[in-house]
Order: structure tokens, then C-alpha cells, then sequence
């Protein structure tokens, strides 16, 4: 069965815009887990940015302000909106490429679309009325992550929530679902499923699919050694877009510690992103992007 | 003896009119189309586009046929669009055509149901075969 997703554009002002889907080159959206400190995100841009330039991929840098979602009131909890947002800005405006950071208090989201370019939703929020409707409001793409107890199906259900109010502009990823406690799994059959339904280009998040939840007392531990065998799959599949999180030194990162690959790899996983992703599309141009295998009505 | 198709009512007499049937956009769930088939206690939906136009069917015979060929969960099957398993440009009849027409119609590509359209494909009505059957036994009488 053939698709073609929308094609996106994320970036505004003087960054350089990044285009995902509708057969564009694979994009790649990382960067630290979350805002340690301001030179800690410059630095980590700067290098994040240099490696993607010499790959030719175009970049979305990632980094959070806020991080609610942690197992314990006393893991790093982020350095705030005010503070995270002023250093997103002077990431776009020092190195010219589009940010993105999610937002888990619907009051939040009109100030965040205000800096970042592409406004995330985190995944245990995927479904919640009052947070898509403050991302549609953000007047910015969305970033929006499958919840890892969702269906693929039913992802169409949160789209439609954000076209109700007024965004069509949507990135769809994949974390991985949960397959019995503190395990997650990744059925690649999400990603044609969810462009199907939905039209919208897709992503995969390496860093977190690879995460097993909350597995170490009260922090998720993870199997990073899988990610990647996993992005091949991935970008095999069909998706638009990476995601992966990256750090100069993961044991003392300040979130997911366990999970965020470390820098010295990033080029090599996303070396073969790019590539498995363009001999995909060879493969499209060569051999018809019908998948339909049913014996014909 | 049959009734001649000078004595037979009009078919807007007989058609069930705008309202009393199912005629959904094409974005409507399959769950929820089933659900409307299910309360009409008929075995169709129609399926219109924004302007009103006839776009494609549902029938029971439908669902039956992709339960048979569909592999997919019921959780996803419920969760595609009406528009993903409908049948498009199906069978209809213009309303200003006679109801012997329709009926021979009906009988020739073996429906139950037959939406009705304007000249300009907009759906006006669903003859549905038992109140056609009422009609013409009326007739008789």
C-alpha cells in the first residue's frame, strides 16, 4: 500500500527551515535529554550542529526546560521555562537551526511556541485535550509522541484534536509501547500504520524506544546497545525523521542517564540513518512504493 | 398481475427522505458508522462530501466481505474511516427517475438500498426496499 506523507516545514525567522516528509532527506531532531546550563546546551548544539553538517542532515536541536515526567521528586527537575527558553533562543540565534523542547502544563505552551519552532507534547500526554489544544495554540508545528500504552490506530484520534484547533501540521513519533512492566518494544508496523492513518510524516525516538521504565528503583534503566540495529529497522520502515537524544558524558547526564547515546556515536548511527533511509527511497523509485501483497479484489 | 408503472406511487413518495438515514462525512470512524448503521436499523450508510454530494456506501455485505479479507485488530478495523472501506461511486438512482426504474434497478444489481441523487449528485433520499414492497402491495390492493 503506497503513501506519501505531508510534508512539514519547521522553522521560522532566520534559521535555516528543516523539511520532513513528503520525500524529503531524513531529518534529526536530538540533542540533551534536557537544559543542564546555558554553556552546557551551547556546547552540546555546536557539536550536535557540526556533525549533522557534515552529514548533510538537517537538524532540529532538542533540549528540555522542564522535565516532569521523572520517577523521583529528587531527580533533576530542569532549569524552568524562563531560563530554558532564553537559552533555546540564543541556540537559533547562535548556530541559525530550528529548537524544539516539549511542555507538560498546558499555560506553558503559548510562551514556548513564542521561542522553540517546533512545540513537543510528551508521550503520557499524548491524549490530553487541554495540552493539544495549548500546542495547536503555540501556532508551530507539533512534535507529537505515540504514547507508549497507544495504538497506532488511534493516534489518528489526537491529529484530529489538534486540527480541531487549528494545527495540520503534526510529526508523529514512535517511543516504543509498553510490553508488560518496565519493558518497552518497538512493532515497526507503527510507522506505515500512523502515516496511513493520518497523513502525517513519521519519526522514531531511538534513545527513549531503547529505555526500560523506571527499571532501576526510581530511575529507568535502558539497553542502548539496541539503538543501532533499531534506527536500520526504522528508517527501512519508512520513517521521516530521528529522534535521538545525545550527551558529551552519559553517565553524569542530568536526565536519562541510561538512555541518551553518547556523542562519540552519534555520526555513526546517523551515518547509517541517512543512508538506509536514501536506499529506501532508491528502492521506492525502483521498484514501485505499492506494498499492497493482498491477492487483488 | 402487476401493477402497471403509470399506477405506481412517485419515487419521492416512497424514498426515504434526508434525515431519516445515515449520510456521513467520509472522516467518520467505522465504529461510529457501524453505530448509525446499527440505530437506523438498516444495512447501509451513505457517505457524503461537504457539499452534500453521494460519495460512496457502507453496506452490511461490505463489512461482512472485509471481516472475511481484513486481518487487522478490531480495535484498529473500528478506528479507520468510513472512507477506507466504503464502496465509491456506487450504485444510485436520480430522483426525477420512476420507481419501476428503480426497483428494476435494485433487482438487477441485486441492493437492498439505492441512494437517491440530483442532477447535480447531491443525495436526496435512500429507497429502501421494504417500504417499496409496502407501496406496491398497497398498490395492489
Amino acid at each position: 500500500m503506497a503513501y506519501t506523507t505531508k510534508e512539514i516545514t519547521v522553522g521560522y525567522g532566520d534559521v535555516t527551515p528543516v523539511r520532513i516528509g513528503g520525500g524529503n532527506p531524513l531529518a534529526y531532531i536530538g540533542g540533551p535529554c534536557a537544559i543542564e546550563s546555558r554553556d552546557h546546551t551551547l556546547m552540546m548544539a555546536e557539536r550536535v550542529k557540526g556533525i549533522c553538517d557534515k552529514l548533510g542532515v538537517p537538524l532540529i536541536f532538542k533540549a528540555c526546560y522542564d522535565k516532569d515526567c521523572r520517577s523521583s521528586v529528587n531527580s533533576f527537575h530542569g532549569v524552568g521555562i524562563e531560563e530554558g527558553l532564553r537559552i533555546l533562543q540564543e541556540v537559533r540565534e547562535t548556530f541559525g537551526v530550528p529548537v524544539t523542547s516539549d511542555f507538560s502544563v498546558p499555560e506553558w505552551g503559548h510562551a514556548t511556541g513564542e521561542v522553540v519552532d517546533f512545540v513537543q507534547v510528551p508521550a503520557y500526554l499524548c491524549r490530553q485535550t487541554s495540552i493539544l489544544r495549548a500546542a495547536a495554540s503555540a501556532g508551530r508545528p507539533v512534535h507529537l509522541k505515540k504514547g507508549q500504552f497507544m495504538s497506532p490506530w488511534n493516534m489518528k484520534n489526537s491529529v484530529r484534536k489538534l486540527a480541531a484547533f487549528g494545527c495540520d501540521e503534526v510529526l508523529l513519533t514512535d517511543r516504543g509501547t509498553f510490553f508488560g512492566y518496565s519493558m518497552l518494544v518497538n512493532d515497526m508496523t507503527c510507522f506505515p500504520i500512523m502515516a496511513q492513518t493520518t497523513g502525517m510524516p513519521v519519526c522514531f525516538d531511538a534513545s527513549h524506544s531503547i529505555q526500560m521504565p523506571t527499571s532501576m528503583g526510581n530511575i529507568s534503566g535502558g539497553q542502548r546497545e539496541f539503538i543501532p540495529a533499531l534506527v536500520r529497522a526504522a528508517c527501512s520502515a519508512g520513517i521521516d525523521a530521528l529522534f535521538c537524544e545525545t550527551h558529551d558524558d552519559p553517565d553524569s547526564a542530568l536526565s536519562d542517564p541510561n538512555t541518551v547515546l553518547d556523542i562519540q556515536y552519534l555520526e555513526f548511527v546517523l551515518s547509517q540513518a541517512r543512508d538506509t533511509h536514501l536506499f529506501r527511497q532508491e528502492l521506492l523509485a525502483k521498484y514501485g512504493d505499492d506494498d499492497h501483497v493482498h491477492p487483488r479484489d | 398481475m402487476s401493477t402497471p408503472a403509470t399506477d405506481l406511487p412517485a419515487l419521492s413518495k416512497v424514498m426515504l427522505p434526508m434525515g431519516s438515514f445515515p449520510a456521513l462525512p467520509g472522516t467518520t470512524l467505522f465504529k461510529e458508522a457501524l453505530d448509525a448503521m446499527a440505530a437506523a436499523k438498516l444495512g447501509i450508510v451513505t457517505v457524503v462530501d461537504g457539499d452534500g454530494k453521494l460519495v460512496g456506501v457502507l453496506t452490511d455485505g461490505d463489512v461482512r466481505r472485509k471481516l472475511l479479507k481484513v486481518q487487522k485488530p478490531f480495535a484498529a478495523f473500528f478506528a479507520d474511516d468510513v472512507a477506507d472501506h466504503m464502496t465509491q461511486n456506487p450504485v444510485s438512482v436520480r430522483h426525477d427517475s420512476g420507481l419501476a426504474d428503480a426497483v428494476a434497478l435494485m433487482e438487477a444489481k441485486r441492493v437492498w438500498d439505492l441512494p437517491v441523487v440530483d442532477a447535480n449528485g447531491t443525495l436526496v433520499g435512500l429507497v429502501h426496499l421494504h417500504p417499496v414492497v409496502k407501496a406496491l402491495m398497497e398498490g395492489r390492493a
